[in-house]
């Protein structure tokens, strides 16, 4: 196994150029720009592996762009919250795959290149951001990510995404500039834009005012992306209209970018040592369970399948976000690791449902009764997905969420525990509603009986997803003693 | 504290400039004024940043014959060099946005939009 | 009612932000931490180490030189993105020969006589980067800008043959590519991603190679702008 540092930069540098070529490549040669695509995630696939296996065995690695020390040049830095590259990768490669019939019907052809380019685009920001070291290399990569979002949501040209497209921009593009404002102010205490330097130096600050300005402008951004309640407003529009293979990496993993920044934030924080977080933490946990309850609320009375995965999608952050905020152990490797489960179990669903739009037409739960005889691998995949986002066992969400409720009585609070029952049961309605729906309804419209099954292309993907929440279910111990190292040092640092 | 915000008056001014740019964005219901609030706002922290570098009687930082110490910070420029860059990029997909919108809906207000839905 | 309700939030919001705003080191001072640290070092070893007499270049094209990377990126997804959202077809295919109102004659004649100049000087900006103020995007921009103004003299068709229509996709690519292979170079020369070769005898590589990131820069970015414009106008 050749263990070549430079795998660091390669893991972001391959994607990147795929995707400036592919509009060269695939000029009017729409296929070709797919199998472009592909092969430029493989690689990078390859390159994430060698990352994930060497983190594995050696622990945080970093790497120095331009071969400048620490805090003069700019830090690539791999711990094991990094790792998410994996599941990077794998949606990336499984969406475009998918992608390969889905764009051809729902696209207009002279954008299918750029289609592919931005989607290559959005998973290098994604990828930037979970290996970079350097905070204000943190914020040009979610630029990145954040742009090619938008386009992405906007592309199939129907008036209600671009709409959508321009609500998610303008709070997304505010957001960001809260961002770039708290960097600023954290440049301004301390003089660096490293985070690990940033971070040893914010211990002896003395003016506190500024910094937890910064701490409260990082949160609010983060928040932002992540949709947490009352700040979700953007997506349930966005995630609902985009084109199907784009909402399961919006919802999968675009929107665990802001996760992913307050992960960041309190890494920085935690570091230094001597600052307060408890008000931060309060916060998250109040509105992450606010968000759990009400996301599954209204999930419940959505007849859009893709509105019902939306509004389930911000219940799902809730659960992370009050996991983080509950600044236990169990909490926190509960939280992180549903960032991975959560990610696999919304593609499935999403590719699911987008392979039943595309071959049916309907996107309504009343329209798409008695799907289930037609269809039946799809259906059972959703079935599947469905049963793990309840949380039943053996599926991939039952330990993460058994681990935020252990982490929420292990830090006194077991209301929030509570809370988090009570969201599953709502959740357990509205899927029952779902798999009722598929199999148990008299068809509204017959002629969906004869609709066959997905394309290969199509159904692929969404076994190959589906297998894994069983898998992950199975194997769940495996992510969960990967990550507990880096949460316990996290929190070790601030003594808690 | 007057005293302090006195000698910061660059920073306040900026931030004063960005809250103007939050009410255009939440308050005024034409689309394009929206987002012209939004740049307001991009600029508001360009100008915030760049005053963070200031030094009283600095020089430009060109090393050369000539150059005399101090010299202004040099990299809240290179920042903000990159947020320009962004903010360009993100004007140009919102004015895209705005002329397929206008295109199909044949408005731009906010509230007229909203009833079409 | 519902302006004075958001005035009245922000108005709020504002004493908090002024009041931590008051607290930063002191405006104009030399002794911020924000000075102290990384910029003393630039400053102080920025002009033999990194090669370039002006600092800001130093720092966009070496020791921050990945930021700049990202940034490229950020103009390139620009691009993309407007390609994505406006594009209805082959972007040769216009109908429209003459400009819709065509500016008169003396702006027409000042714009043609003007424009060599002002393309040499956005040359001059691009390659005198590492000496004085300028560099590869502000050239870069002043190119872009250009080709609008001419566009918007000269009609769309004319002025599109600027740009050949074959190689168009690659020079829009242009300014990460640029990037990506210096890079590249700079890892087999110096074992770094984006290493610069530090040896007193190597110095005019690394001359070599930041006037050719600049050159990337400049022509990749002048090419996006020139397109997002055109496609935008496509759209009339």
């Amino acid at each position: 196994m050749v263990l070549w540092p430079h795998w660091l930069v390669a893991v972001i540098i391959i994607p990147l150029t795929g995707a400036v070529l592919t509009p060269v490549v695939g000029r009017d040669r729409p296929k070709v720009a797919s199998l472009w695509s592909l092969g430029t995630m493989a690689l990078t696939s390859v390159a994430a592996t060698m990352l994930i296996i060497r983190v594995a065995q050696e622990g945080p690695f970093s790497y120095m762009l331009g071969d400048w020390a620490r805090p003069y040049g700019i830090e690539l830095r791999f711990d094991e919250f990094s790792a998410s590259v994996a599941i990077i990768c794998l949606l990336g490669l499984l969406a475009l795959m998918f992608s390969y019939r889905y764009v051809a019907a729902s696209i207009h052809e002279s954008r299918i290149p750029y289609y592919y380019s931005l989607l290559l685009l959005n998973l290098t920001g994604m990828i930037g951001f979970v290996v970079t070291g350097d905070l204000f290399n943190l914020f040009v990569f979610m630029e990145i990510l954040s742009l090619s979002g938008y386009a992405l949501v906007a592309i199939s040209g129907e008036r209600t995404a671009e709409m959508a497209a321009f609500k998610y921009l303008v709070m997304g593009a505010v957001s960001s500039l809260v961002v770039l404002f708290s960097v600023g102010l954290l440049y301004a205490v301390t003089g660096s834009l490293n985070m690990a330097d940033i971070s040893e130096r914010l211990a002896g600050v003395t003016d506190r005012l500024p910094v937890m300005l910064a701490l409260a402008g990082m949160a609010m951004a983060f928040m932002v992306k992540a949709a947490l309640f009352p700040l979700h407003i953007w997506l349930p529009d966005a995630h609902a209209i985009a084109p199907s293979p784009v909402s399961a990496i919006l919802s999968g993993l675009v929107v665990k970018t802001g996760v992913f920044g307050l992960l960041r934030a309190y890494q920085i924080f935690y570091g230094a040592g001597n600052y307060d977080l408890t008000g931060l933490n309060t916060a998250l946990v109040w509105l992450g369970a606010i968000s759990i309850v009400m996301g599954a609320f209204f999930a419940i009375f959505q007849e859009d399948i893709k509105m019902m995965l939306a509004y389930s999608t911000i219940s799902n952050i809730g659960y992370i976000v009050m996991g983080l905020g509950l600044a236990s152990q169990y909490g926190m490797i509960g939280a992180t690791v549903h960032i991975f489960n959560h990610a696999l179990i919304k593609a499935t669903l999403f590719l699911g449902a987008g392979a039943l739009i595309h071959k049916t037409g309907y996107r309504t739960l009343t329209d798409l009764r008695g799907v289930g005889k037609s269809m039946p691998l799809t259906c059972m995949a959703l079935s599947i997905g469905a049963i793990s986002i309840v949380g039943i066992p053996p599926t991939a969400g039952f330990l993460c969420k058994w681990y935020i409720a252990l982490g929420a009585f292990q830090a006194g609070q077991p209301f929030f525990g509570f809370a988090l029952v009570f969201g599953a049961l709502f959740i357990f309605v509205y899927y029952i509603r779902m798999v009722n729906s598929f199999y148990f309804q008299q068809p509204t419209h017959p002629e969906i009986l004869s609709v066959g099954e997905a394309p290969l292309s199509m159904l692929a993907p969404v076994l190959v997803l589906a297998t894994l929440c069983l898998v992950m279910g199975i194997l769940g111990r495996l992510p969960l003693s990967f990550i507990e190292p880096a949460v316990l040092r996290m929190l070790g640092t601030f003594g808690g | 504290m007057i005293n302090a915000l006195w000698n910061n008056l660059d920073y306040a001014a900026s931030i004063v400039l960005f809250l103007i740019g939050l009410y255009a964005v939440i308050a005024k219901d034409n689309l394009i004024k929206k987002f012209m609030g939004l740049n307001i706002m991009e600029t508001a922290i360009f100008a915030f940043i760049v005053a963070l570098g200031v030094v009283d009687g600095g020089d430009a930082p060109i090393m050369g014959e000539g150059a005399r110490a101090p010299f202004t910070n040099p990299i809240p420029q290179a920042l903000i060099l990159t947020g320009i860059v962004v903010a360009v990029s993100t004007t140009a997909l919102a004015l895209s946005l705005v002329i397929r919108i206008h295109k199909q809906c044949g408005t731009i207000e906010a509230d007229e939009l909203r009833e079409l839905e | 009612m519902k302006k004075a309700l958001v005035s009245a939030l922000l108005i709020l919001t504002a004493i908090p932000l002024l009041l931590a705003v008051g607290q930063l080191p002191p405006h104009g001072s030399a002794k911020s931490p924000a000075y102290e640290h990384v910029s003393a070092y630039y400053l102080e070893y920025g002009a033999e180490e990194a090669g370039a007499e002006n600092i800001v270049t130093d720092v966009i094209l070496n020791y921050r030189g990945f930021d700049t990377n990202g940034e490229v990126t950020v103009i390139f997804t620009a691009l993309a993105a407007v390609m994505g959202v406006l594009l209805l077809g082959r972007e040769s295919r216009h109908p429209v020969e003459q400009p819709t109102y065509p500016p008169s004659i003396v702006v027409r004649f000042i714009v043609r006589l003007l424009a060599p100049f002002i393309a040499m000087f956005a040359i001059y900006v691009i390659l005198n980067g590492h000496v004085s103020p300028g560099g590869g995007f502000q050239g870069g921009t002043i190119l872009g800008a250009l080709a609008i103004a001419l566009t918007l003299v000269l009609g769309e068709n004319e002025a599109r043959r600027l740009i050949p229509e074959g190689a168009r996709p690659w020079l829009q690519a242009a300014a990460p590519l640029t990037f990506v292979g210096i890079g590249l170079a700079g890892l087999t020369d110096v074992g770094v991603y984006l290493g610069f070769p530090t040896v007193e005898t190597l110095t005019w590589v690394r001359t070599m190679w930041l006037l050719m990131l600049e050159i990337g820069i400049g022509l990749g970015g002048a090419v996006i702008i020139s397109s997002i414009f055109w496609t935008m106008e496509g759209e009339r």
